[in-house]
């Protein structure tokens, strides 16, 4: 990674970036426990969430991958000659996962629903939505199901799927969260590209490789789950359906 | 008029006579000071916001008393604070305005009730609610205030009085985070001196605590100030022998000032300089010895001291210039010029 053309300002500038969260810390973490409150009330209540929801993650940033977060954008900034523009008052509204939150469920077919009790969700839990929600795809058949039930798409070519949704509570304090909403399949992937290729991907074109390959084994195993659950209520339906014929 | 979406503060200044040391005659230094108030043309609001109503037993008959603790939990009859809050400690609905009562001229006050300590229970989970920005938490937190936004303004109100219990209770931190001013009465004894230490830190700490929620709140809560100022503390019920404060007690006065300069004034400060306008040796807002007879009298007659039918004329007149000196330094201390000087 190339770090040369970074300069004494330029470490000075990420190092109070960095500082200016550690410093804001603990209130943007009391954000991220409200939200949570919300949310795990949601779950044990016998609504829509409960039955959707398999578990729920959530985490603060790393301070040490902020730095590289910022680092990484600076980079990006200085080769396309652009400037770089956070500062410590767009800080916390332009990061938006130093506090994040993550929604892990069984199969696609329940995003739906999913997204509909979670806009509900936001909603009483005093929270906008800072963008518009959309899910990283790779292939059609992703676009046409998320764009098909409202949600925006945009392709990742590393071959991620997640849906986000960028947060922001409605409050004195400007600050923005991310919530991931995705299959436990893809968690896996998630957790295991995370440990290769985060922060910087991996040298070995052999591990990159298996990597995309676990990612349509992932998206499979996911599909799979949702053939199963048609398949199911397919069958429910059929026995219901000779059931009242009998009678 | 939604009581529990508007936020008209109105004028009237809010102040709490508050030490949790018990037994400094808080309760004593409010009835005497609103009526010396009052005498000065002020009209004056007494919140009986202590589960002991100490305030509500001194200035209210005990047979009037009994019928307001009787009726008080009916759902229109009631005309204590806490029937005031039920509604939001029950969840059924917002405050309940009640009409307060006027017992000296131009004193007014809304009576207290034991089962505030009720409210007080429910008030810890309600703060930990304003955390999670939880709408019900801020109900709760704001509920009191938003009774004396009410009647406050309906009855022209220039000051109010909190009348405090002497605890650091979750009851206790929403009253002084609504409070524009503080009071800080201080016993001549080792006790008293001891509890400065706490209750700075325990300000400290609300105040810290509030600004906290106050980023966190939605933004279409009502919210406490969150910022009460000290405006002055006062030395009471030592004992004076021919003119002289007795030695036993005089040892105290300059470790009471000490403890209010390192304790409360170096404190506040630290955190916020507007907190504490006043050094800790100017802040003396006036000494209040041990009036005997006629304190004891002012409180079984629920009288000012001045005009209680006991002890020696010269006795009552001296306590009524004590009560009158302490009343001016406040009205100055806290009009607008000299509180934007004291700033400075």
């Amino acid at each position: 990674m190339a770090i040369a053309n970074i300069n004494a300002d330029d470490q000075k500038l990420l190092d109070q970036l960095v500082s200016h969260y550690l410093t804001n810390q603990s209130l943007i973490k009391a954000f991220l426990d409200s939200i949570h409150a919300h949310i795990a009330e949601a779950m044990i209540e016998p609504r829509a969430l409960s039955k959707l929801v398999h578990s729920i993650k959530r985490r603060m940033k790393d301070p040490s991958h902020l730095k590289d977060k910022l680092l990484r954008k600076l980079l990006e900034a200085r080769e396309s000659g652009e400037e770089f523009d956070i500062t410590e008052d767009n800080l916390l509204l332009r990061i938006n996962d130093l506090g994040g939150y993550r929604i892990l469920h069984l199969h696609t077919q329940q995003m739906e629903e999913i997204h509909n009790a979670l806009l509900e969700l936001l909603d009483v839990a005093q929270c906008d939505l800072f963008e518009p929600p959309f899910a990283n795809i790779w292939d059609e058949e992703s676009r046409a199901y998320f764009e098909g039930i409202g949600i925006n798409t945009a392709v990742n070519p590393r071959l991620y799927s997640s849906v986000h949704y960028v947060i922001k509570p409605r409050s004195k304090m400007q600050v923005t969260y991310e919530i991931q909403v995705r299959t436990l399949a893809d968690e896996i992937w998630g957790e295991i590209d995370h440990k290769i290729n985060y922060p910087y991907p991996h040298e070995s074109l052999s591990c990159r490789e298996q990597i995309k390959a676990l990612a349509r084994v992932a998206s499979s195993c996911s599909r799979l789950v949702d053939s199963i659950v048609a398949s199911h209520q397919d069958w429910e339906d059929e026995q219901k359906a000779k059931r009242l014929a009998a009678h | 008029m939604d009581p529990n979406t508007t936020s008209s503060r109105g004028r009237a200044l809010r102040i709490a006579v508050f030490n949790h040391k018990g037994g400094v005659g808080k309760t004593t230094l409010n009835v005497n000071i609103a009526a010396a108030l009052a005498s000065l043309g002020k009209k004056i609001l007494l919140v009986d916001s202590d589960p002991q109503c100490n305030l509500t037993a001194y200035l209210i008959e005990e047979a009037v008393v009994d019928d307001l603790l009787d009726t008080s939990d009916s759902a229109d009859g009631g005309r204590t604070v806490w029937s005031a809050v039920k509604p939001v400690v029950d969840a059924t609905g917002n405050i309940r305005i009640i009409e307060p009562i006027e017992r000296l001229s131009n004193v007014f006050i809304l009576p207290g009730d034991i089962r505030l300590s009720e409210f007080e229970q429910e008030l810890s989970p309600m703060w930990s609610e304003c955390f999670q920005r939880k709408p019900k938490g801020f109900r709760g937190t704001t509920a009191i205030s938003h009774l004396v936004d009410s009647v406050a303004s309906a009855y022209d109100i220039d000051f109010v009085f909190y009348d405090a219990g002497p605890n650091i209770g979750p009851l206790n931190r929403v009253l002084l985070l609504d409070c524009d001013y503080f009071i800080v009465p201080a016993a001549c004894d080792l006790f008293s001196i001891r509890a400065l230490k706490t209750l700075g830190h325990t300000l400290l700490n609300w105040i810290n605590e509030w600004k906290t929620i106050v980023e966190l709140a939605p933004t279409n809560v009502h919210l406490l100030p969150g910022l009460p100022k000290f405006l002055g503390y006062i030395p009471q019920r030592f004992r004076v022998y021919g003119g002289d404060v007795a030695s036993s007690y005089a040892k105290y006065l300059p470790r009471i000032e000490r403890g209010i300069s390192s304790d409360l004034v170096t404190v506040l400060r630290r955190l916020n300089p507007i907190l504490a306008p006043f050094s800790g040796s100017a802040s003396e807002l006036g000494q209040v010895k041990d009036f005997g007879t006629i304190a004891t009298a002012s409180q079984t007659q629920g009288e000012p001291m001045k005009d209680v039918n006991a002890g020696a004329p010269e006795q009552r007149a001296e306590a009524e210039q004590v009560f009158l000196e302490i009343a001016k330094k406040i009205i100055t201390r806290t009009s607008p010029d000299i509180a934007a000087a004291a700033k400075k």
